[in-house]
C-alpha cells in the first residue's frame, strides 16, 4: 500500500516561486490501477515524480508499506527503485545502440530474471527481438519499453502519458497490452494522462488541478482499451 | 549560421593540441633555419658532427611531434564535427527541411578553423618567448658559432595561416559528408545502428552489453583515451631521460606538454562519453542501477585502451630516444649511455594508475548528479 500525506512541492525562487503540489493526500492499494488525470500544469507529473522517488517533496510524506521515501538516502532510494518500481515514459527512452532483447535485459537483470523472453513474446515482438529501436515503429518501441519495465517484476509500475506520442490505433494496442499484463501479474499501476477517455480503463481516477486533488472517483464501469473513445 | 564563433571556442582541445604542436615545431624549425644559415661558418669536423646532429634532431622532433599532433588534431576535429552534428541534429534537420543545401550548412563549420588559428597563434608567440633560453641551451658547450634568433615569416605562414585554412577546409568537407543523411533522421534524432542478426539468446549481462555498445558507438573516444595515456606515459618518462640527455628545460617542457595533452584529451573524451550517454545513465538510475553500475557500463570499457596506450607510450619513448642516441647523436662526445629506465617506468605507471582510476571514480560519482526529473519532464 502507498500512503501519501499532505504532499507539497515548490518550484522556482523568489517571486517566481510557485506551489506545484499543494497538500496532496491519497492512499493507493496494492494491485490497483490508478489514473491521474489533469490538464497541462495541473501537477500530475510532479506528483508521479515525487511518489516514485525521482524527486523529493518539500513537505508531507510518501510511504510504501511503512517505508518512508523521505527518510531514505540516495543509496537506499536506488535500492528501493531496483526492488520495487518500474517506469514507462511517453518518449520510450530505449537505449538506441542495444537491440530489443538487450533493452529488455536492462530490466530483467535487476531481478535476475532469466525468463525475460516471455515479456518480449507477451508484447508481440518475438520476431523483432534482434531489431534496434531505430528499426521499430513508435508503437513497437513503446511495447519494448513495456517489456523492459515488466521484466524486472515491479511491485509498482509508473506510466507517464504512455500513449501520448502514439496514434489512436497504436495507442489502443499499447494500452491493451498494459492493461492485460496488469491483470495477469497484479502489480500496482499508476498512470498519468490528460486523456479522460483512458481514465475509463482504471480502477480509480484521481483528478488534479493547480497542484491539488480535486476528486477521487471509483470507476465501477471499467472499460477495455477498445471500448473507450480516443 | 548554425555554427557560431562561440561553438568554435568550445573546441579548446584542438586549440591546446595545436598550441603544443606549433610551440615545439616553431622553436625547432626556427632553430633549424638559423642553424642552416651558419653552415658555411663551421670550420672543424667535430663542430660539423655536432651541427649535423642538431639539424637531424630538429627534423626528427618536428616530424614526430608535429606529425603526431597534427594527425590527432584531425581526428579530434572529425570527432567534434560528428558530435556537433549529433547534438544539433534537430536544428540542422529543420534547416535542411527549410531548403538549406548541405553545402550552405557545411560552410558554417569553417568557423572551427578559428580554434586552430587561436592555438597556432598562441603557440607561435609562446615559442618566441621560450626561444632565447632554448638557443642558449642548444649551444651551451659552444661547439657552434654564436647564433642569433632570426624571424622567418614563412614559418608564420606554414605554422599559423596554412593550418587554419587547411583545417577550415577539412571541417567543411567532413561536415559535408556527415550531413548526407535523410532530413527526417536528423529531425527525429534517429540513430542508425548496424548489428548482428544471429537469432540466439544473448549471454552477456546488460551492463556488459551496455559497456560494449558504448565503445562501439564512439570508437574515436577509444583513440583519445589511448592517446591520453600514451602522452602521459611517453612524455613523463621521456622528460626524465631528457634531463640527462639534453637539458632540464627540455625535460620540463616535455613534462608540461605531456601532462597538458593527457589531461585535456582525457577530459574531452570522458565528458563527451558521459554527456552523450546522459539519458541512458538517467534511465539506468531510474530503473535502480547504482552509480557503480553506471560507471561500469559507460566508463570501464575504456580501461584496456588506457593501459594499452600507456604501454605503447613507454615503448615509443624508448624507441625514439634509442634512435636519437644511437643514430642522431652517434659519435657526439658527452652523450651519456641510455637504457630503458625501469624505475621511472614503474613510478609513472603507479602515478598513472592512481590518477586514471581516481579520475574515473570521480566521474563515476558525478553520474549521481544527473537529474532524474529531467528525463521525465523532457
Amino acid at each position: 500500500m502507498i500512503e501519501i500525506n499532505d504532499l507539497t512541492k515548490y518550484y522556482g525562487k523568489g517571486e517566481s516561486r510557485f506551489k506545484a503540489l499543494d497538500g496532496v493526500s491519497v492512499r493507493i492499494n496494492d494491485g490497483e490501477f490508478i489514473v491521474i488525470l489533469g490538464a497541462s500544469g495541473s501537477g500530475k507529473s510532479t506528483f508521479l515524480n515525487v511518489i516514485s522517488g525521482l524527486e523529493t517533496s518539500d513537505g508531507g510524506c510518501v510511504a510504501y508499506d511503512s517505508q518512508e521515501l523521505g527518510n531514505m538516502s540516495e543509496k537506499e532510494l536506488t535500492k528501493f527503485r531496483r526492488e520495487n518500481t518500474a517506469y514507462i515514459f511517453q518518449q520510450y527512452y530505449l537505449l538506441p545502440h542495444l537491440n530489443v532483447e538487450k533493452n529488455v535485459r536492462m530490466g530483467a537483470d535487476l531481478d535476475n530474471n532469466k525468463d525475460y523472453l516471455k515479456y518480449i513474446k507477451a508484447v508481440g515482438l518475438s520476431d523483432k527481438r534482434k531489431k534496434f529501436p531505430s528499426e521499430l515503429s513508435g508503437g513497437e518501441q513503446q511495447r519494448v519499453a513495456i517489456a523492459r519495465a515488466l521484466a524486472k517484476n515491479p511491485k509498482v509500475l509508473f506510466l507517464d502519458e504512455p500513449t501520448g506520442a502514439l496514434d489512436e490505433e497504436t495507442g489502443r494496442q499499447v494500452l491493451n497490452y498494459i492493461i492485460r499484463l496488469h491483470e495477469e501479474q497484479g502489480f500496482t499501476m499508476i498512470m498519468v494522462t490528460h486523456n479522460s477517455n483512458i481514465a475509463e480503463t482504471a480502477d480509480r481516477i484521481i483528478k488534479m488541478n493547480s497542484g491539488k486533488i480535486v476528486s477521487v472517483t471509483e470507476n465501477t464501469d471499467k472499460k477495455t482499451a477498445y471500448e473507450i473513445g480516443w | 549560421m548554425i555554427v557560431s564563433i562561440k561553438d568554435s571556442v568550445k573546441l579548446f582541445g584542438i586549440s591546446i593540441m595545436t598550441c603544443c604542436a606549433v610551440t615545439v615545431c616553431n622553436m625547432f624549425l626556427n632553430y633549424y633555419l638559423d642553424l642552416s644559415a651558419i653552415a658555411g661558418l663551421i670550420d672543424n669536423p667535430y663542430a660539423q658532427m655536432f651541427y649535423d646532429a642538431q639539424i637531424m634532431t630538429s627534423k626528427v622532433v618536428c616530424a614526430v611531434s608535429g606529425g603526431c599532433l597534427a594527425i590527432t588534431t584531425v581526428v579530434m576535429l572529425f570527432f567534434y564535427i560528428k558530435h556537433y552534428i549529433d547534438s544539433h541534429s534537430k536544428e540542422i534537420g529543420i534547416l535542411k527541411a527549410l531548403g538549406y543545401s548541405d553545402f550552405k550548412i557545411a560552410k558554417g563549420f569553417s568557423v572551427f578553423g578559428l580554434s586552430v588559428f587561436l592555438g597556432c597563434f598562441v603557440g607561435y608567440l609562446l615559442s618566441f618567448a621560450l626561444m632565447p633560453q632554448f638557443y642558449e641551451l642548444q649551444n651551451k658547450d659552444g661547439y657552434l658559432p654564436e647564433l642569433s634568433i632570426g624571424y622567418h615569416w614563412i614559418l608564420f605562414v606554414l605554422l599559423v595561416i596554412a593550418p587554419t585554412l587547411v583545417f577550415a577546409l577539412i571541417a567543411v568537407c567532413n561536415s559535408l559528408l556527415k550531413l548526407r543523411q535523410p532530413c527526417v533522421n536528423l529531425l527525429k534524432g534517429i540513430v542508425k545502428v548496424k548489428g548482428k542478426t544471429k537469432n540466439t539468446k544473448d549471454k552477456k549481462t546488460f551492463v556488459a552489453e551496455m559497456r560494449s555498445s558504448v565503445l562501439r558507438s564512439r570508437k574515436t573516444l577509444v583513440f583519445f583515451i589511448a592517446f591520453s595515456s600514451f602522452c602521459f606515459s611517453a612524455m613523463i618518462q621521456m622528460s626524465a631521460s631528457m634531463k640527462d640527455l639534453s637539458s632540464e628545460m627540455m625535460g620540463l617542457m616535455m613534462l608540461i606538454i605531456g601532462v597538458v595533452l593527457a589531461f585535456t584529451t582525457l577530459y574531452i573524451a570522458v565528458t563527451t562519453v558521459i554527456r552523450s550517454n546522459q539519458e541512458n545513465i538517467a534511465m539506468m538510475r531510474v530503473f535502480g542501477y547504482d552509480s557503480a553500475d553506471c560507471k561500469r557500463s559507460v566508463l570501464d570499457g575504456y580501461r584496456p585502451a588506457a593501459y594499452i596506450g600507456f604501454i605503447i607510450g613507454s615503448v615509443y619513448q624508448y624507441a625514439l630516444l634509442r634512435i636519437m642516441v644511437d643514430i642522431v647523436f652517434s659519435g657526439v662526445e658527452g652523450i651519456p649511455e641510455y637504457e630503458f629506465d625501469f624505475l621511472m617506468f614503474f613510478i609513472t605507471l603507479a602515478v598513472f594508475i592512481v590518477v586514471y582510476e581516481g579520475i574515473m571514480f570521480a566521474y563515476g560519482q558525478s553520474m549521481k548528479k544527473i537529474p532524474l526529473k529531467q528525463i521525465m519532464s523532457e
